[in-house]
């Protein structure tokens, strides 16, 4: 993948393969979305490789407006989509690849939850055992099925997401899109959720996440996409991204025996910007602007032995951290 | 966790007396039914034939203007209890319609969107929010019925030169008394149809048929089983009764007795109110 | 490959089944669920008093003569102007305008099916319901006006002019059922709240008897009316203001629903094409 530079106020791109449709890829060219007057996306222009991909922003960023655009859902004003190399134009090969898990917490009325799911795949053609045998599976995955026969209406908030999230898998799609999937969901379906989309993930699967939780973000995600106000402002590799964000210098944690000796070596670097010790008296927070220099000089640090260093690790490095800089607000950590 | 700054301070400013509280209720409902244009233009088409019969008794009482117009004072232009009764029943199908369009725009999206536990868990009872959404109907279909029906009473008492008014005098609680039957009974159905139909779209459409499929029924039922106790369904119909009564119009010969015509007016509105009521609830059960 | 290859290419089994399966569902939904218990009432109270007047009519000679006007009466006056029309109004704008209402039509476009034979699947649902129900009312209040006259009304059901009348009457009532509910679903696809042009529709409905001869036949009532076997004059003020205007044939009136149906449809299918899902705006 190439890297290109970064250019304040331009878009953080760390990775872009710019020649056209790729057929496993999900692309946006040059995509606009206008609701009349009201934005919703614009110029959006993306490649998105299998793997878990996570589409991260503050509410009216334009998030389900991607998704929906990629789901066929709402069309696009300008530009052209295509997932895997097809177009939502043709339903029925798209949405047997595709599945859409949405935000939205509604459903037909009084189903149950095992008949949301079958009528759903009748209506991708199979026969009556196949689609039942399909619906008990997908129900089973995401442990719904003790109350698959009960009426949706009488769910809770997390029964009916995994009622959603169990139609959206039923019919094993190669490209899965969840909007706010862990909404409502407790700790443990939390935790079993993202070890389902990490094995999707991990299988080959295209599967791509909205989330506010920045921390699971971060843990289960590949690459990231960025937005704000309808506009990506950034995308990739985490890490990647951290390093192309150059007005923030990177943050590393220096866990060692002596953290002001070492502390006063760093400042022989041009590039470092500060230095803290930590609270614990055990380490030293180092911000600098040059990851590659200031390296040399720990390994030469380290090669003198006058400080023993124990542990570095990058300190903001993460999604929180992405989205305070380049966004400015806290991720929203629910 | 220790509290250290004790700064948080609730309101101590003043407060809206508990007995004018629900009239927020009636305030934003209103809001939100006018806050559509179809509202507005709907409400203003509904002041065009008050308006012309302003018209009319203003030619009727004005010989000049009858000169001119060279139009003689006949039957067409006496203004008298069926001119009234005429203008009270184009009135009366106009409020139906606006009632039809405004009820469910009142109290739909509470209901849609889940809204009522936030109501009902303020120091409002169920009476008041109910009672807070009848004030905005019957406001808006008094400014319709009543009101202008009074007025044009009372610009014909002014312009008529023999002494109209005191020969004419009953109309006024007729009209009066009449109309508020017809908003209660419009505004209950409206809302407790609304209530049980959830959306608005649909809600316009099962507020008018409420009114005329039971017409049709009734007339089903005098046609074949060759009897006139089919009216009693057709509320269009009994009210048009009850103003004829109220104003001293003679009554058709088939027409069913008054009082029962008042039983089941009042009747119909209870109904409304019962069913209302079992919908206005702060949580709801799914069985199943 | 010649068009005729390009056609049979088509996934048609594909396509029959999702469309039975599409049918299936909507006929769970609209004839045997609760809910639906309006359209029940609506179609049945008739039914309900013709049978109470079996019961309680004398069976004299004239009274069977009158039933014949009485039926007709109900039938254009209550069924076709109210019952099939409201019904058909219930039933049609839930199609599509309705499960955006209530957030469950992107379950469907997000499955693998066409558009376009989603609507049309839903379309002939919607017909099959409101025939079913109709048709069903109808036959039965026909049945139970006349076979209370014993022999007498048996023969007039089976073999005699009766017979013609029920067939006419169920005729209409799947030719109003197919003009209603394209109606309906024209303006569910190109309104958003298609209540207000129905209910101004319902009014043109209602004073076509009185308007130019021109202006009646932009009406489903007027070619339907004529269809009538019986013949029910207007009364009153009424029957002064009527336009009197030609019949127009069966094969005519027919055709013209027909047509009006399959050009409904097609705008349908078009408009689906382009619909989005945008339920915050509704």
């Amino acid at each position: 993948m190439m890297t290109t530079a970064h250019t304040p106020g331009s878009p953080v791109r760390a990775g872009f393969a710019r020649d056209g449709v790729v057929d496993d890829r999900i692309v946006f060219e040059n995509v606009s979305k206008f609701y009349g007057d009201v934005l919703g996306v614009n110029r959006v222009t993306l490649s998105l490789p299998p793997g878990i991909t996570s589409l991260v922003g503050p509410n009216g960023s334009g998030k389900t407006t991607l998704m929906n655009l990629m789901t066929g859902l709402v069309q696009p004003t300008r530009g052209h989509i295509t997932v895997l190399g097809m177009s939502p134009g043709d339903p029925y090969e798209f949405f047997r690849v595709v599945g859409y898990c949405t935000q939205f917490d509604s459903f037909p009325r009084d189903v149950t939850g095992f008949e949301f799911v079958y009528e759903a795949l009748l209506l991708h053609g199979l026969d009556a055992p196949q689609a039942a045998k399909l619906a008990v599976e997908a129900l089973e995955r995401v442990g719904l099925m003790d109350a698959a026969k009960r009426l949706v209406a009488g769910y809770s908030k997390g029964m009916r997401q995994k009622a959603r999230l169990a139609q959206a898998i039923a019919h094993h799609p190669s490209v899965l899109v969840l909007d706010e999937p862990l909404n409502g969901l407790d700790p443990m379906a939390r935790a079993e959720s993202l070890a389902l989309f990490e094995t999707l993930g991990r299988q080959g699967m295209h599967v791509v996440i909205s989330s506010h939780i920045l921390e699971e973000v971060d843990r289960i995600s590949d690459q990231v996409v960025l937005m704000s106000s309808g506009y990506v402002v950034a995308e990739g590799n985490i890490h990647t991204v951290r390093q192309e964000v150059r007005e923030h210098p990177m943050q590393i944690l220096i866990r060692c025996t002596q953290p002001a000796l070492l502390a006063s070596q760093v400042f022989a670097l041009d590039s470092a910007v500060e230095a803290k010790l930590h609270a614990d008296g055990g380490g030293l927070l180092v911000r600098t602007r040059d990851l590659d220099n200031f390296y040399e000089l720990l390994n030469r640090i380290a090669a003198e032995g006058k400080v023993e260093i124990q542990a570095v690790a990058p300190a903001d490095d993460d999604a929180n951290s992405i989205y305070q800089y380049l966004i400015g607000s806290d991720g929203g950590n629910s | 966790m220790a509290v250290y700054k004790r700064s948080y301070k609730p309101y101590v400013g003043p407060l809206t007396a508990i007995s004018r509280r629900w009239l927020v209720v009636a305030r934003f409902s209103l809001a939100t039914a006018f806050s559509s244009r179809i509202s507005v233009v709907a409400f203003v088409l509904c002041m065009v034939p008050p308006l012309i019969a302003a018209l009319i008794i203003y030619i009727a009482n004005n010989e000049l203007v009858q000169a001119a117009m060279q139009v003689k004072s006949s039957g067409a232009l006496l203004i008298n209890n069926r001119f009234f009764v005429i203008v009270l029943e184009i009135q009366s199908w106009l409020a139906l319609f606006l009632t039809a369009w405004i009820g469910p725009a009142t109290i739909t999206p509470d209901l849609s969107n889940n809204v009522l536990p936030l109501f009902l868990s303020r120091p409002l009872s169920r009476l008041e929010y109910i009672a807070g959404k009848l004030l905005a109907l019957a406001g808006v279909l008094s400014a319709v019925t009543w009101v202008p029906l009074l007025l044009l009473f009372t610009l014909q008492s002014q312009l008529s030169k023999t002494a109209w008014f005191t020969e004419n005098w009953y109309m006024l609680p007729g009209i009066f008394f009449g109309c508020w039957l017809w908003i209660a009974v419009l505004a209950l159905v409206s809302l407790a149809v609304s209530s049980w139909v959830k959306w608005r779209i649909i809600a316009t459409g099962a507020t008018i048929a409420i009114l005329m499929v039971p017409a049709g029924f009734g007339g089903v039922i005098n046609g074949v089983l060759r009897t006139r106790w089919g009216f009693l369904l057709n509320v269009p119909y009994l009210m048009t009764l009850i103003w004829t009564d109220l104003l001293r119009v003679p009554l058709p010969l088939q027409a069913v007795p008054v009082p029962l015509a008042w039983v089941a007016m009042l009747s119909t509105a209870a109904l409304s109110l019962v069913l209302l009521t079992r919908r206005i609830q702060a949580r709801q059960v799914v069985r199943g | 490959m010649t068009r005729m290859e390009e056609f049979k290419q088509y996934p048609w089994r594909l396509w029959s089944r999702q469309f039975m399966t599409i049918v299936r569902m909507e006929l769970r939904k609209s004839l045997f669920r609760w809910r639906s218990a309006w359209i029940y009432l609506l179609a049945m109270a008739p039914v309900a008093i013709i049978a109470i007047h079996a019961v309680v009519d004398h069976h004299t000679r004239d009274g069977m003569r009158e039933d014949v006007v009485v039926l007709a009466a109900i039938f254009q006056f209550y069924y076709l102007r109210l019952a099939i029309f409201f019904g058909c109004l219930g039933i049609f704008t839930r199609l599509i305008r309705g499960e955006m209402v209530e957030r469950s039509l992107h379950y469907y476009l997000l499955a693998p099916v066409r558009r376009e034979l989603l609507v049309i699947a839903k379309f002939v649902a919607g017909v099959i319901t409101s025939v079913m129900v109709f048709g069903t009312a109808v036959f039965l209040a026909t049945a139970f006006m006349y076979l209370h006259f014993g022999q007498k009304g048996m023969q007039f059901l089976t073999e005699g002019a009766g017979a013609y009348h029920l067939k006419a009457y169920l005729g209409i009532t799947v030719l109003a059922c197919l003009g209603y509910g394209a109606v309906f679903l024209a303006l569910s696809m190109v309104f958003k709240n298609p209540i207000v042009p129905a209910i101004v529709f319902f009014g043109w409905e209602a004073i076509n008897p009185v308007v130019s001869p021109l202006m009646q036949k932009l009406s489903i009532t007027f070619y339907l009316r004529h269809l009538s076997p019986v013949d029910v004059p207007a009364q009153g003020l009424f029957a002064l203001l009527t336009v009197v205007t030609e019949p127009v044939p069966a094969w005519a009136a027919s055709l013209g629903v027909v047509a009006l149906t399959t050009g409904v449809l097609l705008l349908a299918c078009y408009r689906v094409r382009k619909l989005e899902i945008s339920y915050t705006t509704e």
